[in-house]
């Protein structure tokens, strides 16, 4: 499917997501959340089938995450590559309660992204199979990426409480 | 016969680098993996976020310790890309040769961990003294032997110095000429060959399935390379192969590093061949009250390990609003590590994660 049809396409089918192409080789959909697993399951049969990053921005004055998901395809021709070019497909939860739903199903690499930053962020993904810690050991109460985690206070609090022994007086 | 759980690493014997595998295994067969990453996690993300655009220099080249290179190129590509800086012709093709130099380097780094896990300590002397004549050349035209900082947004730091290109001519030639050497004692060895055939073994479906890039897709027989696909630097104006194979296990993907080695070494004498004469530069504003305006880009290089990506957020400030870096190793050591262990030997775990070219750095950033 060539781009034009593709964004085309993409509006009637999603109609209440916002569709937006931005340079010549990027479309970004604004998507609501509860559509984000159609969306990209939509996607990955048209072509778009290489999942290359989930992230997560935190917009703290807009009392936001912005969640980013960012598709590619594994199409290895240098002038159909071209047409195709990427997709962000963007999705806003709100900062106060952040939660989605997992993608897993769809792209499987999507596993320890979505890990990633339920421990960095703090964000939420039902139905995902083993949120556990990935890279942290300790616990905190602010999750360490999010804006207002302060790191110089925490590693005050942090690392001037570990006991020290005291050199010996001569 | 009782299922055991098995810390494989950080400190088992087995492991090279900071990375751990829980294994579960029954006799010398693993039921299950879970690999747990984390011994290295700097948060250099969030420092990013704290440091203006150049200062974030220093830190983006020590995410991965093997090849800063490609980090310093994905870096600049970003910054460049947001604030809509061009790059003179003559940066664009030193920047080639200075990449392919790198992913040489790495790769005899990583031939340096693989045969020495297998035992071939000869080879990996070689390898490793190879790479030294490699880092000889970097110390030269940079000042520093692992961490360069060499490219920066709007060209690289400085031009080649006289007579250089001739200096990268004879070391790669001195090292070129040790190829049939390396054949006999490993490549074409049968006992290589018997210890890697048929080891974590996937299929192209399954690589492009759980997010494999790099020689891990190519020694399926795709032959995806973001030098082709995407064509960054001076790679679309000069012509090179892309070596691949199709059984997908560890000896393809060690005998596709190898031949990349050699392809990468034809690709820098095309490049010097070509190297067109001008300025090496372009000004960008200071940088100490350097503002970039909104925006967000994501852009890709192939390291050598794979796609290499970045996802860099500005809010109009001086620093990054958030920059978020795309690993190749992390699907490769966190998802398809996982999936291929199952079943697998417990005396393989080492090959297949090694074959796999996962660096712990650069998972855990």
């Amino acid at each position: 499917m060539n781009k034009k049809n593709l964004i085309k396409q993409l509006e009637l089918t999603f109609s209440d997501n916002e569709v937006n192409t931005f340079e010549e080789n990027v479309i970004k959909i604004y998507a609501k959340k509860e559509q984000v697993k159609t969306i990209l399951r939509y996607l990955k049969d048209n072509g778009y089938n290489h999942l290359a990053l989930i992230s997560c921005v935190d917009w703290i004055k807009e009392k936001e995450f912005e969640l980013i998901y960012i598709l590619t395809s594994y199409n290895d021709n240098n002038e159909t590559y071209k047409e195709t070019g990427y997709i962000y497909l963007k999705t806003k939860i709100s900062r106060d309660n952040p939660e989605i739903g997992t993608v897993i199903n769809v792209f499987e690499n999507a596993e320890p992204y979505e890990r990633e930053i339920h421990e960095l962020f703090g964000v939420k993904f039902s139905g995902h199979p083993r949120l556990i810690p990935l890279f942290l050991e300790r616990d905190y109460e602010v999750p360490p990426f999010r804006k207002n985690f302060d790191t110089r206070k925490y590693v005050k609090d942090v690392f001037e409480s570990i006991p020290v022994i005291p050199e010996e007086e001569e | 016969m009782r299922e055991v759980e098995l810390y494989f690493g950080p400190q088992h014997l087995g492991m090279v680098g900071n990375f751990s595998i829980t294994l579960n295994v029954e006799g010398d067969k693993i039921l299950k993996a879970t690999a747990d990453p984390g011994f290295l996690h700097r948060g250099f993300e969030k420092l990013m976020e704290y440091r203006t655009w150049m200062q974030n220099f220093p830190l983006v080249c020590r995410i991965n310790v093997v090849e800063p290179d490609h980090m310093e190129m994905v870096y600049a590509m970003g910054v460049e890309k947001l604030a809509n800086i061009e790059v003179p012709e003559r940066a664009e093709w030193i920047r080639s040769i200075y990449l392919e130099l790198a992913r040489v380097g790495s790769h005899l780094f990583g031939l340096w961990a693989y045969s020495n896990m297998l035992g071939f300590d000869t080879v990996a002397q070689w390898a490793m003294y190879h790479r030294d004549l490699i880092l000889d050349l970097f110390e030269e035209l940079t000042g520093g032997r692992v961490y360069h900082i060499y490219i920066w947004p709007g060209g690289v730091r400085r031009d080649f110095p006289e007579g250089f290109t001739n200096k990268i001519v004879e070391t790669l030639h001195s090292i070129g000429k040790c190829v049939p050497d390396y054949n006999d004692i490993f490549f074409n060895n049968p006992l290589f060959y018997e210890r890697t055939h048929g080891i974590g073994k996937i299929t192209r479906e399954e690589a492009e399935k759980w997010g494999g890039v790099g020689q891990v897709l190519r020694a399926t027989g795709k032959s995806f390379d973001i030098r082709k696909v995407e064509p960054y630097a001076a790679y679309d104006k000069v012509d090179f192969e892309i070596p691949t194979r199709e059984e997908g296990d560890a000896y393809s993907r060690i005998m596709v590093i190898r031949d990349e080695m050699i392809e990468s070494v034809h690709l820098i004498f095309k490049l010097i061949e070509g190297l067109p004469e001008g300025e090496v530069y372009n000004k960008v504003p200071n940088p100490f009250k350097w503002k970039i305006g909104e925006g967000e880009s994501y852009v890709r290089v192939e390291s050598s390990r794979g796609e290499l990506g970045l996802y860099l957020v500005s809010d109009g400030g001086d620093k990054p609003y958030r920059a978020h870096f795309r690993t190749p190793s992390y699907s490769h050591g966190l998802t398809i590590l996982e999936k291929v262990l199952e079943g697998a030997n417990i005396s393989d775990v080492g090959n297949i994660m090694i074959s796999m070219y996962v660096v712990a750095p650069e998972i855990d950033r």
